[in-house]
């Protein structure tokens, strides 16, 4: 019988059920949801969620100098691109970064590593607090660059950013801007919250409340790479396939061609987006619910404007701790990954499968971009050893995808796992009872 | 019914249960989600080489196991050895 006491272990993180492996499609579900009692199933094929269009705002005052009356209240019009002057209404629009620098052309010509000036190299002694004079009434004014690119002068209220590349890190090369508002966001997390009520933690479920929901502006590098890659190893073939053995005890066996395979291919990426806050881009679910928020990619990277601080009124940020060199092993693990992708279908006549024992890559150039990307996130922190573990709900500040971590009601989860095992398990003693 | 007939079945209570606990966890927790940059990327490819020179270096007879041993065509995040100028 299914009598165990706890619950079985974990896979490994490099394991099936691990961001390494390769994820399921959406909506796919290892298990039939027509098998399971009634209100587990209603919960699994509840709807998932919508865009939801809701005209709300709440942004606090921006900065820099409108190009037409020269006033500094300046905010991001939520939704668009667009800045726009709350004195004059004067709107205008980020220059996209795509057209203006060339980002996306000539990705196959690429030689070497090609670095925009904001991706440059963070330096190692460069503070993280930086002052500014105010102009208006002459106080010091102080930014801190970790979690904030604006900050209020508390005398005068003006509002300051930094739009400087300093040689900190802390300025990208370019920002997309949030398009999904606030009371979107809400929404989209609720939902996803709704879905997962049965088996949540109870103090989950009491101390939910969608509406702290924050809009960070996360660090990547969005990369472009031109690359050449080798796969080597064994193909199989089935030749014959028959039954040996009488009425009960058959056996299938089959026969196979083996054949020794090689193949290659040239390809090039366009904006690859990797992680570029060293926290962040630790995707172990062992100890952190990082994948949650890399789920959310990709972004339309495409649209990114030229950094502006006023994008990032009423924001927090992240700050960028990882330069190029840092990231390299990455991208060059991910774009093996894209190789052995682009390979499959070429083995495909091999149908009992390929074992690729050796691969090699060659990175002939890349570009790295270093962008800032809009995340809404609600954070859970669900108390245990070792700190417990911080739980998101992420949703995409541009397409409203949404992923989230749920804490589980352990003693619950695991009780409705034996009642069904029970339950198979009496159907099967009672086939074995009627057939012996 | 032979020695082992439908034994097997016996196993359908502790597998569903296993099952279905982690199926519910990966549903609440989705420890198993990540980015899926090999497809979700614009990728530009050449067509693809190779496949001219594929040489029948074995065969096999009576084998019981449906699949190539250690089938990883569509593991793509599984590494296998790394090849590099320096060592080949
Ligand atoms: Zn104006
Ligand atoms: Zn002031």
């Amino acid at each position: 019988m299914s009598d165990f006491k706890t619950p079985p272990p974990l896979p490994p993180v490099t394991g099936p059920g691990s961001p390494q492996d390769v994820p399921p499609l959406p909506g796919s579900l290892p298990i039939d949801p027509a098998t399971l009692p009634d209100a587990i199933r209603e919960e699994l094929e509840a709807p998932d969620p919508v865009a939801i269009d809701t005209a709300a705002a709440e942004l606090s005052d921006g900065l820099n100098r409108c190009p037409k009356c020269g006033s500094t209240d300046i905010r991001h019009k939520l939704g668009t691109d667009l800045l726009v002057c709350l004195y004059c209404r004067n709107e205008w629009d980020g220059a996209r970064v795509e057209e203006l620098f060339g980002f996306g052309e000539g990705i196959d010509q690429l030689k070497g590593t090609v670095i925009a000036s904001g991706a440059r190299d963070i330096a190692a002694d460069a503070a993280v607090l930086m002052t500014f004079k105010c102009t208006g009434c002459g106080a010091e004014v102080t930014v801190n660059t970790e979690s904030a690119m604006t900050a209020r002068c508390h005398w005068c209220r003006h509002v300051f950013g930094v739009n400087e590349q300093v040689a900190n890190g802390a300025v990208p090369d370019a920002v997309l801007p949030f398009h999904i508002k606030k009371d979107d966001a809400v929404a989209r997390i609720r939902q996803f919250v709704d879905k997962r009520r049965l088996f949540a933690l109870k103090e989950f479920k009491e101390q939910f409340t969608p509406e702290n929901v924050v809009g960070v502006y996360l660090p990547y590098m969005i990369v472009d790479g031109n690359a050449s890659a080798d796969v080597a190893g064994k193909g199989e073939i089935k030749t014959r396939e028959y039954t040996r053995g009488t009425d009960n005890n058959k056996k299938t066996y089959y026969d196979a061609d083996v054949y020794q395979l090689q193949r290659h291919v040239d390809f090039t990426v366009d904006d690859l987006p990797l992680e570029s806050s060293t926290e962040r881009g630790n995707l172990d679910v062992r100890v952190n619910t990082n994948n949650i928020i890399n789920t959310i990619l990709p972004f339309d990277t495409k649209n990114a404007v030229k950094w502006n601080a006023s994008y990032l009124s009423g924001f927090t940020s992240e700050k960028r701790n990882s330069n190029v060199e840092h990231l390299h092993p990455r991208l060059e693990d991910q774009l093996l990954s894209i190789a052995r992708a682009q390979v499959q279908a070429s083995v495909r006549r091999y149908d009992r499968g390929v074992r690729w024992e050796q691969e090699k890559l060659d990175v002939h150039g890349t570009r790295w971009v270093s962008m800032y990307l809009p995340v809404w996130l609600y954070s859970y922190h669900q108390p245990g050893a070792k700190g417990g573990m911080l739980h998101y709900i992420a949703v995409n500040g541009r397409t409203g995808e949404t992923m989230g971590s749920v804490p589980v009601q352990q003693w619950k989860l695991l009780l409705a796992a034996l009642t069904v095992g029970t339950i198979l398990e009496t159907i099967a003693i009672a086939i074995l009872a009627g057939s012996s | 019914m032979s020695d082992d007939g439908g034994l097997w079945l016996l196993a359908a209570g502790p597998v569903g249960a296993t099952a279905l606990y982690w199926a519910l966890y990966r549903y609440y927790r989705n420890t198993d989600k990540s980015h899926g940059f090999e497809h979700e990327t614009k990728v530009e490819a050449k067509p693809v080489t190779g496949a001219e020179s594929d040489t029948k270096v074995d065969t096999i007879e009576g084998t019981q196991q449906t699949r190539i041993d250690g089938d990883n065509v569509g593991a793509y995040r599984a590494r296998v050895q790394r090849i590099t100028d320096e060592s080949s």
